[in-house]
């Protein structure tokens, strides 16, 4: 076990981060500090978990940007329509049926899962300017309750990042104990050998895009909850993100490589670096070229090691 | 040069005492063989009689152990595929190495000297269909090569090949793909360039062919050159007789005299690959069905079709009065079907994944309780059970299958299967790459299931193995069934007429 800690690149990149961070920056393990980094992690985390199980398989996922900015305004929308408990339930349904319909044409259509999600990514954006007519939706009062998902805290600690903590903790479990995980890695590494072992291939390919829309679904409402307003231009980009929170975890983009747990470092990982560098007063644009550097210099340490 | 030697007495290439060891498997033994200047020479051996390794060792692209390779003269003591092309040594191989989306001349040229700078396809192009026209053929060089038939990439393969300055040119199964009127113009393009002084080595099964075409045989047999004779003095008898005869060694488990069971499927329907015409055939209960015949004689296409791997209409299977078909590997296996895949490590076994996933991905659902969640101990319970019971040679059933030697992975493959309950077990060279005393440990496993009742059919390019292990051979060649031999009728000469079609 020791061992292998000390073998994980993900794990060394961390706790650098970690260091460098805390003497840069005398705020940065401040109570408050850390609390808003963890809400502000927590919806690219979800995001980054569905990536992750997708890019498992040898897939990827690139409508999770657009799925968060529809969700969130079919959900404002719904406020008005429907109970608080029902318009929960319609949003991630809507991410579900966006996740199935990306998931049929790769498993089942055998469309490129790069091309497919591309579409989905087009199609669910150019969807979330209809249902808003281009404009940000308020949450109607019956359902501000929403707001709790987006800021409230339990003991202390934000609701949001609660709900990231346990979807982590299943992913895991099920990565390790269940079969379902273990045909998800599988068929990452030699598709093939797992048809000829008589396992439906299809159907765990489908299923993990089925995932990845749930799970961000889940982090659209809270970042709807974050504000009150469900925005057609929110996520862009977010994708790209996630991507490279998984692999910054060391996932590989093949498939069949990787674990959840260093995919939750990754989303630490770069947080943390756009905390910090918050914290800093660094501007907006000199943080993208830095933060790119960054995810260069770190999975060029990934492979280094291997 | 001597001017008073004359041309065919030159020795174009000369091998002495090659020797090459895959693993544990010596793949050529101590070969020896002369091509000279300007003749076609033979090259002749059952599958696995080294045609190939040889080959490659001609090319560079395999490192003889030990031996001396002399080309033109001149002792060649590290041969790669650079230095070898240098010499003048062209290779046109069975699959073609042609870039399916590029035109005809941007494939001639591909790789051909200029390294940098600007392309003049005009000229490219004028010199590519010149080149074509020298060979006697017209093909329009700025075709993709996806667009044209198989023989004309056969064409365009050996223009390439003559674009180079070629002195030696070998040709793997050139005319496989080929029809009778387009063998008969490669034939005539062979005669122009022996002519011009080009030697050709040619590997084929067609001992017609063989004997109308080249000048001169060498045989190769278990990796050993059997002999070189004149065409002139050969004939089919002659030759395989030369190709054939061995003992059998102790590899092989004593087989059963009778079998008790009378049960057995019916095979009806079985479409396999090219061939119109199905196949029906039974498998008997307790026995090993061998498939011989030649590398691509569709046997491995009659077990995907029986195993519902491919996409074609399904083989019927009559079985207990019952008639079931096959569509995927998922039903065959609810079926008790199970296959052991020609590649291990593409399609047997995943090699990243530890020998413990690779062990129980098959059976999954034994180790796991309703809810699906695995139960670790349960399951190394049963890894650690297989690996004995087939004694595979692992350190720490946790680390990769890529850690074990091919042996070792191939038992990995077979007890993948051993956890469920098999009627029928397939088998695709159960031994390729495997060294001698893994070899004979599989052959018992094999023959312990058949023993216990399974139905088990084997392909196998080994003739010894075929010999050794089946209780019937089923004989095939471009895609059809040729005959049904039992255990009391066995003989290599006779299988070996029936797969290449000189019977």
């Amino acid at each position: 076990m020791k061992e292998r800690l000390l073998k994980n690149n993900t794990l060394i990149i961390f706790l650098l981060l970690l260091l460098v961070s805390s003497f840069t920056s005398e705020s940065f393990l401040t109570i408050t500090n850390v609390t808003n980094l963890l809400r502000q992690v927590a919806p690219i985390g979800l995001i980054s978990i569905g990536m992750f199980l997708v890019i498992l398989t040898g897939g990827i996922d690139l409508s999770v940007g657009s799925i968060i900015a529809c969700v969130g305004v079919a959900f404002a929308l719904l406020s008005y329509e429907v109970y608080f408990s029902a318009g929960l339930l319609l949003s991630l349904l809507l991410g579900v049926v966006i996740g199935a319909v990306s998931g049929y044409l790769v498993a089942y259509r055998g469309v490129a899962a790069f091309i497919a999600t591309l579409a989905l990514m087009t199609i669910v954006r150019g969807l979330g300017f209809l249902l808003s007519k281009g404009a940000p939706v308020t949450v109607g009062p019956h359902s501000s309750a929403i707001l709790q998902l987006g800021t409230g805290s339990v003991l202390g600690i934000p609701l949001s990042a609660i709900l990231l903590a346990l979807v982590f903790v299943i992913v895991f479990i099920v990565l390790k104990y269940h079969v379902y995980g273990r045909q998800i890695i599988a068929i990452g590494s030699n598709e093939e050998a797992v048809r000829l072992s008589g396992i439906s291939v299809e159907r765990v390919k489908f299923s993990v895009y089925v995932i990845s829309g749930f799970l961000t679904a889940l982090a659209g409402l809270m970042m709807v909850g974050r504000t009150g307003v469900g925005t057609p231009n929110i996520g862009v980009g977010l994708e790209l993100d996630a991507i490279a929170a998984v692999v910054i975890g060391g996932a590989s983009l093949f498939g069949g490589k990787g674990t959840v747990f260093n995919t939750l470092l990754g989303v630490l990982i770069l947080g943390m670096i756009g905390n910090i560098m918050n914290l800093l007063d660094i501007t907006s644009y000199m943080q993208q070229l830095i933060k790119g550097v960054i995810i260069i210099l770190a999975v060029i340490f990934q492979k280094a090691q291997q | 040069m001597n001017f008073t030697t004359p041309k065919h007495c030159f020795e174009m290439l000369v091998l002495k005492e090659i020797s090459k060891s895959f693993g544990g498997v010596k793949a050529l033994k101590a070969v020896n063989l002369e091509v000279r200047a300007g003749e076609i020479h033979a090259l002749l051996g059952e599958n696995g009689a080294g045609k190939s390794t040889l080959m490659k060792v001609i090319s560079g692209a395999h490192k003889a152990d030990s031996g001396q390779i002399v080309i033109d003269g001149e002792v060649i003591e590290h041969n790669d595929p650079h230095l070898a092309k240098v010499h003048g040594i062209g290779i046109i191989y069975q699959e073609f190495s042609l870039i399916p989306e590029l035109t005809v001349s941007e494939n001639i040229w591909f790789g051909s000297g200029k390294k940098t700078g600007w392309l003049n396809r005009k000229k490219m192009d004028s010199d590519a269909s010149a080149l074509i026209h020298s060979l006697g053929f017209a093909i329009d060089v700025k075709r993709r090569v996806a667009q044209l038939s198989i023989a004309q990439q056969q064409i365009v393969e050996i223009a390439k090949a003559l674009s180079q300055d070629v002195k030696l040119l070998i040709l793997d199964e050139p005319s496989a793909v080929l029809g009778t009127k387009e063998v008969k113009k490669l034939f005539n393009l062979l005669y122009t360039l022996r002519d011009q002084g080009v030697s050709i080595i040619y590997i084929s099964h067609h001992l017609d062919e063989l004997l109308e075409l080249t000048d001169r045989i060498t045989v190769l047999k278990d990796g050993k050159t059997v002999a070189t004779l004149e065409t002139a003095a050969a004939d089919k008898d002659k030759l395989v007789n030369l190709m054939v005869g061995r003992e059998l060694t102790q590899l092989y488990p004593e087989k059963p005299d009778a079998f008790p069971d009378d049960e057995k499927i019916g095979i009806e329907e079985l479409r396999s690959g090219t061939s119109r015409q199905p196949m029906a055939f039974d498998i008997r209960k307790g026995e090993i069905l061998g498939l011989g015949g030649l590398v691509g004689a569709g046997r491995t296409e009659v077990l995907e079709s029986l195993f519902g791997v491919t996409h074609r209409p399904p083989a019927i299977l009559r079985w207990q009065e019952r008639s079931v078909s096959y569509r995927s590997p998922r039903e065959a296996i609810r079926g008790g079907w199970g296959m052991v895949p020609e590649d291990r490590k593409k399609h047997g076994g995943i090699l990243s994944l530890s020998i413990r996933d690779n062990i129980s991905l098959a059976s999954l659902g034994q180790v796991a309780n309703q809810w699906g969640f695995i139960n670790h101990r349960k399951e190394e319970q049963v890894v650690r059970e297989l690996v004995d019971r087939l004694r595979i040679k692992v350190g720490d059933i946790h680390s990769p299958l890529s850690t074990l030697s091919g042996g070792n992975q191939q038992k990995v493959v077979l007890a993948k299967w051993l956890n469920r309950n098999l009627n029928v077990l397939l088998i695709d060279e159960p031994t390729r790459g495997v060294d001698v005393g893994a070899r004979s440990e599989i052959y018992h496993i094999i023959q312990q299931l058949a023993n216990q009742g399974m139905y088990i059919v084997m392909v196998s390019s080994d003739m010894e193995e075929l010999l050794g292990m089946s209780d019937r051979i089923m004989v095939m060649k471009n895609g059809e069934l040729q005959g049904t031999l039992d255990r009391a009728e066995f003989n290599e000469e006779k299988i070996l007429r029936m797969a290449i079609g000189a019977n």
